[in-house]
């Protein structure tokens, strides 16, 4: 049973920026939405979602955090 | 949903068994806190931790609007949250000594958090203004620890060995007091059942074991079979015993008693 890492993604208010606020560790969606709602709990979010970090396609190559991810694990 | 308790309505034992019922529940919150307190650390993950110290404050933060009910009854909820000693307690029998391991927290997760939920659940849907008022927040709060606590339970029965065995075990020892709490008909029960403050013993019973069947079954435990304890101690409406010292001296802050403020 291995952990899968999860992007954390949040907006403090409607209409505001979907910021990448960091990334927790869970063994399925349903801890990852705990976990990531009671670590990042600093602000009183509007909306906050996790994607599974192998999940995201980065569009830009170069120095982007989720394009060094992707090269550094395949 | 009737019409609200005229409080004025109730007779004296009508307003100690409220009171006991609001005790038992606010007691329990505390333990429940208490209990998730003592794994801040040594919890299995970094997230686990701080999921941990989350639902600690949530439970604390309950367990203070359930205390601050008795103001509703007149009694001064100061003495009650800082001054009792352990034997007086009426928390659930499952928070009285810490978990010995991960697993049996992961079935206090299930089993005691779940039923102080389903409790107030109907607490709830009864016709007391302050847990119309005060309960659904603490319901939706707590739909975070019962997700939590079933993802743990599920992770942990469809392991095999010694982490499945904790589990079973834990699950076994907890729950004959938490039927009987939950199914609790006593005659200060039956009290607010007839005052329309609680649903009746069968109808609570039915919808704890409905929340944890599925979950129980994953470790061969029948719910429906398990026989509830009859250790029952009608003052404090809850089983026998009572929780641990230590944890008492915790929850009544006595290192920090110079510094109380009210």
């Amino acid at each position: 049973m291995n952990e899968i890492v999860y992007e954390v993604f949040a907006r403090k208010d409607r209409g505001g920026p979907l910021t990448h606020i960091g990334y927790i560790d869970a063994f399925d969606d349903e801890t990852a939405k705990v976990y990531a709602w009671k670590t990042y709990d600093e602000e009183k979010w509007f909306e906050m979602c996790v994607v599974q970090r192998d999940a995201v396609i980065p569009v830009t190559d170069g120095e982007g955090l989720f394009a060094q991810l992707k090269r550094a694990h395949s | 949903m009737s019409a609200e308790l005229d409080l004025a309505t109730l007779d004296d034992e009508g307003r100690a068994a409220l009171e006991r019922l609001i005790l038992t529940l606010a007691d329990s919150k505390r333990m429940m806190g208490i209990r998730y307190s003592d794994w801040l650390l040594g919890a299995p993950s970094l997230e686990t931790g701080i999921s941990a110290s989350s639902m600690a404050q949530d439970e604390w933060g309950h367990a203070r609007l359930l205390y601050a009910m008795l103001k509703d009854l007149g009694k001064d909820p100061v003495p009650v949250e800082h001054d009792r000693d352990a034997s007086e307690y009426a928390s659930i029998e499952a928070l009285d000594e810490e978990m010995p391991d991960w697993a049996a927290l992961v079935a206090a997760m299930v089993l005691a958090d779940g039923a102080i939920t389903a409790m107030l659940r109907s607490f709830a849907d009864g016709n007391f203004s302050a847990a119309i008022s005060r309960v659904p927040k603490m319901l939706a709060e707590e739909e975070f620890h019962s997700s939590l606590g079933a993802a743990w339970y599920r992770r942990l029965a469809s392991t095999e060995g010694e982490a499945r065995d904790l589990l079973s075990g834990a699950t076994k020892a907890m729950l004959p007091a938490l039927l009987a709490w939950v199914g609790a008909d006593d005659a200060p029960m039956a009290r607010v059942v007839s005052a329309g403050v609680i649903g009746a013993a069968e109808d609570r019973l039915a919808a704890f074991r409905g929340d944890v069947r599925e979950l129980l079954s994953l470790v061969d435990v029948d719910v429906d079979s398990v026989a509830a304890s009859n250790a029952w101690d009608e003052v404090r409406g809850r089983t026998s015993g009572h929780p641990a010292e230590e944890a008492v001296a915790r929850a009544r802050g006595d290192l920090n008693r110079a510094l109380l403020v009210e």
